[in-house]
């Protein structure tokens, strides 16, 4: 089965990287949809079908945190998994940010293997 | 940056400048796919070397800049995004530079005060900042094209808690 995947971040160039990472991981992807802050992400998310979201945190107007809260209030929303990927790796963030809804949570710098591994964890957990 | 700033730059653990050196050869060999090996320094590159700069704010203060020589930072780009370096555009160079800063910083910060509750701003595109004041942690490196610097320092003492 091959996923479609909603990229979340305000750098194009870093969209464009987990596009080429997630390409290079061996994860089955299908549909890649990018957005530049949640704002974008919302309207994405209700024009396609997505499996699973990788969102940053710090972005302009709707940032992640506020993004997930949305998620989370969505009856529907709430059942696409959430990987949070950011630079922040101190604890008080990860904590926060899987409290707010956040399926796994990847500090950069990350490896092909390392993102695959942890989509394959979420998207097992909802298919079970 | 101004006196008043260069007066509260603080001392940080001197061992700090090894995982300076531990994190920035695994940022690049991870999502830059080069190599990093730390040399002695020599600034003279620098001058005209592409450069951003960082500043992190909460429950400690400071901030940090990366140098990287101008035939190190296509190479970089070119690598982190798959594009043949002739493919690249001036804007991706600079936001490659941006976000490479981004990452270090994050990575960094994120090592050095595991329970720290830090924001992280924006990095900019400037020139080199010789930063010579007592505390600041500073390492250059060689890489398969070219060269690369870091410089952080942490501006006044760290809040109670932090």
């Amino acid at each position: 089965m091959a996923y479609s995947v909603l990229i979340v971040d305000d750098s194009p160039v870093m969209r464009s990287f987990i596009r080429r990472v997630l390409g290079l991981s061996g994860f089955e992807v299908g549909e890649t949809m990018e957005a530049g802050n949640g704002e974008e992400a919302l309207a994405q998310l209700s024009a396609h079908r997505i499996d699973v979201i990788l969102t940053d945190i710090n972005m302009p107007g709707m940032n992640g945190e506020e993004l997930l809260k949305r998620l989370e209030a969505d009856g529907i929303l709430k059942r696409i998994p959430a990987l949070v990927i950011s630079t922040d790796a101190t604890k008080e963030r990860v904590l926060r940010m899987l409290a707010l809804g956040a399926e796994g949570y990847m500090s950069k710098p990350f490896t092909p293997e390392s993102l695959r591994e942890e989509l394959e964890r979420v998207l097992g957990d909802r298919n079970v | 940056m101004s006196e008043e700033l260069e007066q509260v730059c603080v001392e940080m653990d001197p061992a700090a400048g090894d995982m300076i050196q531990h994190v920035a050869a695994e940022v690049l060999e991870t999502m830059f796919f080069t190599e990093a090996e730390p040399v002695e320094c020599d600034h003279v590159w620098l001058e005209i070397a592409p450069c951003a700069q960082i500043r992190f704010d909460g429950s400690h203060s400071g901030e940090m800049v990366l140098g990287v020589s101008a035939e190190a930072a296509e190479p970089i780009a070119a690598s982190f995004l798959g594009l043949d370096p002739m493919e690249l555009t001036d804007a991706q160079r600079g936001q490659v530079l941006q976000e490479l800063a981004n990452i270090l910083c994050g990575a960094m910060v994120s090592h050095l005060w595991p329970e720290s509750k830090l924001a992280l701003a924006s990095p900019e595109l400037t020139g080199w900042q010789e930063w010579l004041s007592q505390g600041v942690l500073h390492r250059c490196f060689a890489l398969p094209e070219g060269m690369l610097a870091i410089s952080i320092r942490l501006l006044g003492a760290p809040t109670a808690g932090a």
